[in-house]
């Protein structure tokens, strides 16, 4: 960096630019507080907005749509980052990191999450972010009602699906599963969750370069989802039919048309069921099945807060954010699940809430989601990357090819996406 | 000229004549001044944008790679089949678009309901293309409980609900697609050819029948040749570059599992440089898509060199009032008409219900109320977008037009080779897809601190809009007939006295420049999606946003994209008079 000489190339573009961009007004001025870029909209902006109203300096919230990272990328390129942002990828802040973009924090010992989670922030052993929300992705939803007795491993899950088919083809009555297939990460919380099971040990080296995706344990995982999936009359409507299924519509299926039994699911599908809500019975979870009984595996997503360097109070903000008492604004309102374990589970008001953060804590097979981990374009989105992949293979597995031919492509496909990521962005 | 008036006028169009823009008004010095704002302008966000997507597309981190990227780009998997998609969409499209435009607007010419047969082919084209997008998602929803059009399929097919059609499945979702598309563009080229027919003098066909022609001659020597070939050819390359916007169409209408079969180039190459980074597979895309589309609309315009259709030479005396056109025709148009509404009524429609209702059950079976609306209005997301999208789009307009009109004054006096280059540079210059320059233009943006800002927006549809806005202008300009442009010269004391009697004189044009700049402000999408931020986010991202979770949201978005029509259509059915006559005064020569 040439300090001196890019900020007089800069005043120079500057007046040169200012006859035109005059014209539009709209420019922010008054005094400097702390600004943060979310990708929160809507009621969870509002939570945070109150959350951070009880920071002593004044903060300001700017929520920046689903795509932070391309809006990072360009306030970079003109010079006006925000001080902090919370960002929904642990990929995301050790790019970040690595090319300088942001400063080490060091939060007080108030603040604890599992070393399965913290250790994704660290870059050279240097600490880039802080958790400070979590999600919990291992939860199947389903109306009490409709399945009384719910499954506890996976043979049991099979078990009851191929009943449940059998007796929706015969007499019409509701399908075991809802999915929305056309939603790539809903796929890919199938997967981790099933993978997390069958090889904890081999989870994390998948996020690493140069890992191998047509080893035994990819295709141990996307065995055992076909297996599943498979199962003719599983899904509403069928699998091609599920692929134009998206996340909230399948949520609907299950709480307001019932006409599926199950949903894999997460804590935040609560946001989606209370307005489909129909009656006074609500829907319930079981955590995902694994192949013992009790406690399966437990895949959990994040938004990690980050401070740019040379902010203005951004690592302040930062570490303030991460003391155990900061969210409770949001905690007493629901709908908030912290990653700090120094927060006390009696501070959740909800019954869902309490029992959710217990099992964060519980002992066992704890795994950030693997797609959020993945480099460049491989992490997935629309019509690309691991998204696409695992939605191609859906496609196959419920449209009757062999599971082994169906696992064949994808493996090839989840390798090159791989390779060609490998080198970074 | 003289000789013309033995046939009508129609015998000058295939003759060149004088050039109506060799006036030997020669430019002042000073008023080349003036053409110095578009310059910046142009040079800063659309050409150097250009060499640099032309310089990344062969050179890795600055280092000369030659075809290397141009070879990984177009060998990736599946790019074969985008490039096919891509130029089956540029060729059938406005084939489809062409003929239907053609067929209505002979169907509804000279009767009673045509002028309401067009005016209702008028509104698609107003509206947003994210709104075009909701409507033909609702219409085409995989459940036959919801999706009209699904419904309509399975009773035709006579299949099972539960093995419904899946119109936006892999299999279809490119015709799903295309339907969309011609219905929002098919009102457009009925105005253009309506035009062009009303400008051919009936005394022509009289002529031909005469000499014993039949029908079919007179189809052939009385309109075709002499008008419709060149109007077909405007309006199919108007169509086919038009066929670049379909990027708006698939974001909103595709579910993310069938994005792939219906991936065009504009969206590959989105997704190859993930917005606003510049990628050397992206830009080696970019240059193929820019290469094609520049070389489509310059083929158009050397096709169509002379100018379209011909400037009045004086008020031709209404001729007697002919026949309708036979009732098989005037059924057709009929029928169109009330195929165009249904789109239309089933958006409004859906908005009329709340959250649940339209997520749960169809439209039509539910009783109508409010909730969508009373929420929409009651909340502040909406009117703060709508708000912030009227001021960025009166800006825009605003300043363009400035722009555009001190640019175009000096250009139009330039005569001969230079007058057309100018004009090949700046309808050049006007199709540039945003998506292949993004990347350098977000650059631009980074250096005059505005990236990601709403000055940022403001300036980057500023430089989109004005290529347009100048060629139009300046046509429009070197149109005037030599009194006016005299009496102006006399009359005002200074250029700018000049420009703005002038001006005045081409009221047309700056009207239909005005109405077009705002309207494209307010419709987008890919401009907002790229260049907005926090605090400027306009209508279209705002929209397409929501379609994310599609069904459960379907009864807000129905009411927001009814909201957000109503503008945009008030306007275009006020001005469309202006708009033809404006356009027409030289929007593609």
């Amino acid at each position: 960096m040439r300090p001196a000489a890019r900020v007089s190339r800069r005043t120079l573009l500057r007046a040169a630019a200012a006859g035109a961009t005059a014209l539009t007004a709209g420019c922010s001025g008054g005094t400097r507080s702390v600004q943060v870029a979310v990708v929160w909209s809507t009621s969870e902006l509002d939570r945070f907005r109150e959350v951070v109203a009880g920071y002593p300096a004044q903060v300001q919230v700017i929520s920046a749509g689903n795509d932070i990272d391309a809006f990072l990328r360009a306030r970079h390129l003109a010079g006006t980052s925000p001080d902090v942002a919370i960002l929904p990828r642990p990929g995301l802040v050790t790019e970040y990191a690595q090319r300088g973009w942001l400063s080490p924090v060091r939060p007080s010992t108030d603040y604890a999450v599992r070393v399965e989670l913290s250790d994704l922030l660290m870059t050279e052993s240097e600490r880039y972010g802080v958790w400070v929300k979590a999600a919990h992705k291992s939860l199947v939803w389903h109306l009490p009602s409709m399945l009384p007795a719910p499954p506890t491993t996976w043979d049991e899950l099979l078990q009851r699906t191929r009943e449940l088919a059998a007796r929706a083809r015969r007499d019409g009555g509701p399908v075991p599963l809802a999915i929305g297939a056309a939603d790539g990460w809903v796929l890919t919380d199938w997967f981790e969750n099933v993978l997390a099971d069958m090889a904890p040990d081999s989870y994390y080296a998948l996020a690493q370069q140069g890992a191998d995706w047509q080893d035994k344990p990819v295709r141990d995982a996307l065995d055992r989802l076909a297996g599943l999936w498979s199962i003719d009359g599983a899904f509403v409507g069928g699998g091609r039919r599920a692929l134009l299924t998206q996340y909230e519509e399948s949520v609907i299926q299950v709480v307001h048309a019932r006409r599926a039994v199950m949903l894999l699911g997460a804590d935040f599908t609560a946001d989606v069921v209370r307005p489909f809500q129909r009656g006074p019975e609500a829907p319930v979870t079981f955590r995902f099945p694994g192949a013992q009984p009790g406690g399966g595996p437990l895949i959990v997503g994040g938004d990690a807060a980050v401070a740019f360097a040379d902010a203005q109070g951004g690592v302040e903000l930062v570490e303030w954010l991460a003391r155990a008492d900061s969210f409770q604004p949001w905690l007493r309102q629901g709908g908030y699940l912290s990653p700090n374990t120094n927060v006390s589970i009696t501070s959740y008001t909800d019954g869902v809430g309490k029992q959710l953060a217990t099992e964060m804590r519980a002992p066992g097979t704890l795994r950030f989601d693997l797609s959020d981990q993945l480099r460049g374009a491989f992490t997935g989105s629309d019509g690309v990357g691991i998204w696409r992949i695992m939605q191609g293979f859906f496609a196959d597995v419920t449209d009757g090819v062999p599971a082994s031919e169906a696992i064949r492509r994808a493996t090839g496909l989840l390798a090159a996406a791989a390779r060609s990521v490998g080198g970074g962005r | 000229m003289s000789q013309v008036r033995v046939l009508g006028e129609l015998a000058v169009l295939d003759d060149v004549g004088p050039a109506r823009r060799g006036r030997a008004y020669p430019a002042a010095g000073a008023t080349s001044a003036l053409l110095l704002p578009a310059a910046v302008l142009l040079g800063g966000l659309v050409l150097w944008p250009v060499l640099r997507t032309m310089h990344a597309s062969v050179t890795t981190d600055g280092r000369w790679v030659g075809a290397a990227h141009f070879r990984t780009a177009l060998a990736a998997p599946g790019t074969g089949a985008v490039v096919g998609r891509t130029v089956l969409w540029a060729l059938l499209v406005p084939a489809v678009v062409t003929a239907l435009g053609y067929l209505l607007a002979a169907a509804s010419r000279r009767s009673q309901e045509g002028g309401l047969v067009r005016l209702i082919l008028l509104v698609p084209v107003a509206l947003p293309l994210v709104v075009t997008g909701v409507t033909f998602r609702l219409m085409y929803d995989p459940d036959p409980s919801r999706g009209l059009a699904t419904l309509v399929a399975t009773r035709l097919t006579g299949r099972p609900v539960e093995d419904a059609p899946q119109l936006l499945g892999p299999g279809m979702v490119t015709v799903a697609l295309m339907s969309a598309f011609v219905w929002a563009w098919v009102g457009l080229a009925v105005l253009v050819f309506r035009s062009a027919l009303d400008a051919v003098p009936p005394s022509l066909a009289d002529a031909v029948r005469a000499y014993g022609g039949t029908r079919r001659h007179v189809l052939w020597d009385a309109q075709w040749r002499p008008l419709l070939l060149r109007t077909t050819a405007v309006v199919f390359a108007l169509v086919a570059v038009g066929t670049s916007r379909t990027f708006d169409l698939i974001l909103v209408m595709t579910p993310g599992s069938v994005r792939d079969e219906a991936s065009v180039l504009a969206l590959r190459i989105w997704q190859t440089s993930g917005g606003t980074t510049t990628t050397g597979d992206g830009a080696a895309l970019g240059v193929v898509w820019l290469v094609a589309v520049i070389g489509g609309i310059m083929v158009a315009a050397l096709f169509v060199r002379q100018a379209w259709p011909p400037p009045r030479v004086e008020a031709a005396p209404e001729p007697a009032p002919l026949a309708p056109p036979r009732r098989v025709f005037r059924l057709l148009a009929a029928g169109a008409a009330i195929a165009w509404l249904v789109p239309l009524a089933v958006l409004v429609a859906t908005s009329a219900h709340g959250r649940v209702d339209a997520a749960a059950r169809g439209w039509w079976s539910a009783p109508p109320n409010g909730e969508s609306y009373r929420d929409l209005v009651t909340g502040t997301e909406l009117w703060r977008t709508l708000g912030f999208t009227l001021l960025l789009a009166t800006a825009v307009t605003a300043t363009v037009l400035v722009v555009a009109l001190l640019a175009a004054y000096p250009l139009a006096w330039l005569t001969g080779p230079a007058a057309q280059a100018t004009g090949l540079l700046l309808l050049a210059a006007s199709v540039v897809p945003i998506q292949v320059i993004a990347g350098p233009v977000n650059e631009v943006l980074g250096l005059v601190l505005s990236s990601g800002t709403a000055q940022g927006l403001a300036l980057v549809h500023i430089a989109l809009g004005v290529p347009f806005a100048v060629l139009v202008l300046r046509n429009a300009f070197a149109d005037l007939p030599v009194e006016q442009v005299r009496d102006a010269r006399l009359g005002g004391r200074r250029w700018w006295h000049t420009l703005r009697r002038l001006a005045r004189h081409n009221l047309s044009a700056v009207v239909a420049v005005s109405v077009l700049e705002f309207v494209q402000v307010w419709n987008d999408l890919v401009v907002g999606r790229l260049f907005g931020g926090p605090g400027s986010s306009p209508l279209g991202p705002f929209l397409a946003e929501q379609t994310r979770s599609f069904v459960s949201n379907s009864g807000a978005l129905a009411a927001s994209s009814v909201l957000a029509s109503v503008l945009p259509v008030v306007l275009v059915v006020l001005s469309r008079r202006h708009l033809v006559a404006g356009l027409v005064s030289g929007g593609v020569r």
